[in-house]
C-alpha cells in the first residue's frame, strides 16, 4: 500500500528488492512476520544496571539528582499536605494537572483549588494552548527508573503531552510502587502490546531541558521546564 | 580539504573552541562509559554492533517489517531513493494539506537532502528550533559538529545575530540570549503547522520512530504542529525495544557523558482518539541518498552501524586541530571522511580518508566498533586504484616500489636522494625548500640534510 506512489516513483516492494538485491539476494523475503530467528541475545547480565535487590528509592533519588531534577521525599500519609506545601512555597497561579494514577486524585484535586491554585482544562487542548500559559504541569509518572533517575510519561485520555513539557515548572509524584530498576524492565512490561495499542508518545525525561550549545555554558530550560522538582513518595 | 585546513589551523577562535570542547567530551565519554559498565563495556559495544550488523545484513526484511508496523500504527511511511525525492515528498505533503510554517528539529539528513531552501521555496517558512542551529540559521552559518553544531561560534557572534535578526537587545550572555530564543520559539510552536525531525532509531517490530533530545525543541515540532514529517536514514533501523535498550545505553553516555538524554521521544503514529495533543498526521520518510551503495560493499556495510554519536570526532586528533567544516561534508570527522566519499561520489572527496593519522582513537571510541581505520586504508587503495590520485603522486610511488625491487636499486635511488638533498641544504645543513612532492613535507617542517657517506659504507669502511 503506497498512497504516495507517483509514476516515477519507486513502490515500497521495488524498493525492498533493491535492497535485498544490495544484500545478495533475489528478492526481498514474502512476509516479515517478526524479528529475524538470528536475532542477538542481550543477555540480562551483560547489559542490566540496576537490578530489584537494589534499593530503588535511594538510587532513584540520587541519579535523579546527579541529572539536575529536585528531589524532596514525602511519604503517602504526607502527600497532599507536602504538595500543598510545595504549591504554596512556589507561589503557583496556575495549572495543568493530572493524578489519575494516584490514590484520592479528586481529593488532591480540590486540595490545589482550595489553595487558590486555578486549574486549567485541558481537554481536547489539541494546540497545547492551556500547557503554555500555565505557570506549572503537576502530574504522576507512568513509570520510572532507578537505573538513570528517569521518570516515563506517555500520552493518554488523562495525559497530555504539553503538561511535562511546555510549562517552565514540571512538579512530578513519583511513587515507590512506580520505580523499575532498569530500562531493560520497562520495555519488558510493554513488549506484548501490539503497536496499535502503544501510546503515541512515551517520553522519559532524565533532567530539565538542557542545552550546552553557546560556548558549552550549560543552560536550563531552554524549550522544555528549567525546573523539575520529584516529590519521592518513599512507601 | 587541505586548503580549508590550512586556514582553520591558523584560526585562533576556532583552535581554543574547538581544542578545549572536543577534549573536554572526550574525557567525560572516556570516563562515563567505562566506569559504568566496568569490565563489561568492551563486551556491551560488541552486542551493540551486532545488533546492527544483523539489522543491516536483513534490512530488507526489517524494513518490510517496519513499513508494515508503522502503517497499521497510523503512521504514513515514504521511500526516498534520494535527497531531491526525499524533499519533493515533504513539498507534495505541505501542499496537499496547505501548510505555511514549519517548525524544525535538528536533523543531519535534511542537510544531506536540503531541505529548507526547498521549502521556502514553495512559501513554507522554516524555523530552526535547536538552539545551535537556530544561532546559525540566523547568523547564515552551517554546523561543524553532529552533536554540538556551533562548537565553533562564540557568544558574541550569537549576540549580534539576535540584535541584526531579531531586533532584540543586546547581551553576551549564554543564558539571556537563551531565554529570548525560548520566548520567540515558544510563539512558532503554537503558531506552526509543520513539524519536521530527523530520528535516532527506528524500532522495526512496533513501527516507532525515536528522538534523542536534551533541548526540548524535537518534542515540541513532534508534537505541537497537526502534520509531523520525519526524515530517517534507511540504516537507523534497530529490531525491537530490547534491542533499542542496548542502543540508548550507550548513546548519550558516549556522546554527552549522560546516562540518558533528558529526553527520548518514542513516537508511536499519530494522536490516538481518546489522546488530547499530538499531531494528526505522522509521516515517516525513510531516506536512501547513497545507503544502498554502502550496503552493497561487504567492505563498508558497517560504516552504516553509525549511530550518530559524535565520540569518534571527539577523539579524533585531525578533527581537534581542524574542526568540522574542514571537511566540506555534512558529514566530519573519522566517520565523515569514510561515509562521505561513499555516498556521494569518491573523485569529489579523495581528500578525506587521507585526513587521518590512523591512530585508531576514533575505533576505541566507537560504540557499535565501527573499524574506521580499516575502511580509511581501503578507501585510499580504492582511490588509488581508480586512478584518482594526481600524476606525480603515482610516480612517486611507482618510482618508490621500483627502487625497493632490488639491493642496487636501492643503493642508487639512495646515492641520488643523498646528493640531492645535501645540494638543496642550506649552511647549517637544513632543507628549507624540497621540489615536487618533497614540496609537502618543507612547508611545514624543515628536513636535516643527510651526511656524504651512507652507514653501509661507514660501516664498511671502519668494521668489517
Amino acid at each position: 500500500m503506497d498512497p504516495m506512489a507517483a509514476p516515477d516513483r519507486m513502490t515500497h516492494e521495488e524498493f525492498l528488492t533493491h535492497i535485498a538485491k544490495a544484500l545478495g539476494r533475489p528478492a526481498a523475503p514474502q512476509r516479515a512476520d517478526g524479528l529475524m530467528p538470528d536475532a542477538p541475545q542481550v543477555d540480562d547480565e551483560l547489559v542490566r544496571l540496576a537490578g530489584p535487590s537494589d534499593n530503588l528509592v535511594d538510587l532513584f533519588d540520587q541519579r535523579a539528582r546527579e541529572v539536575g531534577m529536585e528531589v524532596r521525599r514525602t511519604s503517602a500519609a504526607g502527600l497532599r499536605a507536602d504538595l500543598l506545601a510545595l504549591v504554596g512555597e512556589l507561589k503557583i497561579g496556575s495549572a495543568v494537572v493530572s493524578l489519575s494514577k494516584l490514590d484520592k486524585p479528586d481529593d488532591l484535586l480540590g486540595a490545589l483549588a482550595g489553595a487558590g491554585v486555578k486549574l486549567l482544562d485541558w481537554h481536547g487542548d489539541h494546540r497545547m494552548a492551556t500547557g503554555f500559559v500555565a505557570d506549572v504541569g503537576i502530574t504522576d509518572v507512568h513509570h520510572a527508573l532507578a537505573e538513570t533517575g528517569t521518570m516515563i510519561c506517555t500520552s493518554d485520555s488523562a495525559h497530555t503531552r504539553a503538561m511535562t513539557l511546555a510549562p517552565p515548572l514540571h512538579v512530578a509524584i513519583v511513587r515507590k510502587c512506580d520505580i523499575l530498576p532498569d530500562l531493560l524492565d520497562y520495555f519488558w512490561l510493554i513488549k506484548d502490546l501490539p503497536a496499535p495499542r502503544l501510546p503515541s508518545s512515551q517520553v522519559l525525561i532524565t533532567g530539565p531541558s538542557k542545552t550546552a550549545d553557546i560556548e558549552g555554558v550549560l543552560v536550563t530550560g531552554i524549550h522544555g521546564p528549567a525546573r523539575v522538582i520529584i516529590l519521592l513518595q518513599v512507601d | 580539504m587541505h586548503e580549508r585546513a590550512k586556514k582553520a589551523v591558523k584560526d585562533l577562535q576556532l583552535q581554543q573552541f574547538v581544542n578545549k570542547a572536543t577534549l573536554l567530551k572526550d574525557d567525560h565519554r572516556k570516563s562515563l562509559a567505562p566506569q559504568v559498565f566496568g569490565a563489561r563495556h568492551n563486551d556491551i559495544r560488541q552486542l551493540a554492533g551486532n545488533i546492527k550488523a544483523h539489522t543491516l545484513d536483513h534490512l530488507d526484511h526489517y524494513l518490510k517489517l517496519f513499513i508494515e508496523r508503522a502503517t497499521a500504527n497510523g503512521s504514513v511511511v515514504h521511500i526516498a531513493r534520494d535527497g531531491s525525492e526525499a524533499n519533493e515528498i515533504a513539498l507534495q505533503i505541505a501542499k496537499k494539506e496547505k501548510l505555511t510554517l514549519c517548525v524544525k528539529s535538528k536533523s543531519m539528513v535534511t542537510e544531506e537532502t536540503l531541505l529548507l531552501p526547498a521549502l521556502e521555496g514553495i512559501g513554507v517558512k522554516t524555523i530552526e528550533t535547536d538552539l545551535g542551529e537556530f544561532i546559525l540559521q540566523l547568523d547564515g552559518d552551517a554546523p561543524s559538529h553532529i552533536v554540538t553544531p556551533m562548537i565553533h561560534k562564540d557568544r558574541v557572534a550569537a549576540a549580534k545575530a539576535f540584535q541584526r535578526q531579531l531586533g532584540a537587545r543586546y547581551t553576551e550572555d549564554p543564558s539571556e540570549l537563551s531565554m529570548i530564543a525560548r520566548e520567540y520559539l515558544r510563539d512558532k510552536y503554537q503558531q506552526a503547522d509543520l513539524g519536521i525531525s530527523g530520528g535516532n532509531f527506528l524500532v522495526a517490530e512496533t513501527g516507532s520512530l525515536v528522538l534523542c533530545t536534551n533541548e526540548g525543541n524535537g518534542r515540541f515540532c513532534t508534537s505541537a504542529p497537526r502534520v509531523h514529517i520525519a526524515f530517517v536514514g534507511i540504516e537507523k533501523l534497530v529490531p525491537s525495544y530490547r534491542h533499542l535498550t542496548v542502543m540508548l545505553k550507550l548513546l548519550a553516555r558516549t556522546a554527552t557523558a549522560q546516562p540518558l538524554t533528558c529526553y527520548t521521544h518514542i513516537v508511536t503514529g499519530p494522536r490516538r482518539a481518546d489522546e488530547h495533543d499530538g499531531p494528526q498526521q505522522v509521516h515517516i520518510i525513510l531516506v536512501d541518498n547513497g545507503r544502498s551503495k554502502i550496503l552493497a560493499d561487504p567492505d563498508y556495510r558497517d560504516a552504516l552501524r553509525c549511530i550518530r554519536c559524535g565520540a569518534c570526532l571527539n577523539a579524533c586528533p585531525v578533527y581537534r586541530k581542524v574542526g568540522g567544516h574542514s571537511y566540506g561534508a555534512v558529514y566530519s570527522g573519522p566517520i565523515g571522511a569514510v561515509i562521505t566519499p561513499l555516498l556521494r561520489e569518491r573523485q569529489n572527496y579523495k581528500d578525506l580518508p587521507n585526513a587521518s593519522s590512523l591512530c585508531g582513537a576514533c575505533y576505541e571510541a566507537c560504540p557499535v566498533k565501527i573499524d574506521i581505520p580499516r575502511m580509511l586504508i581501503k578507501l585510499r587503495r580504492d582511490i588509488v586504484s581508480a586512478k584518482l590520485t594526481g600524476f606525480f603522486e603515482r610516480l612517486t610511488f611507482r618510482l618508490f616500489a621500483a627502487s625497493l625491487k632490488r639491493p642496487w636499486t636501492y643503493r642508487l635511488s639512495n646515492w641520488f636522494q643523498r646528493k640531492a638533498l645535501r645540494m638543496l641544504a642550506k649552511k647549517d645543513g637544513y632543507v628549507r625548500k624540497a621540489p615536487g612532492p618533497g614540496a609537502g613535507w618543507t612547508a611545514e617542517r624543515d628536513m636535516p640534510a643527510p651526511p656524504a657517506q651512507s652507514f653501509r659504507d661507514w660501516w664498511k669502511k671502519n668494521h668489517s
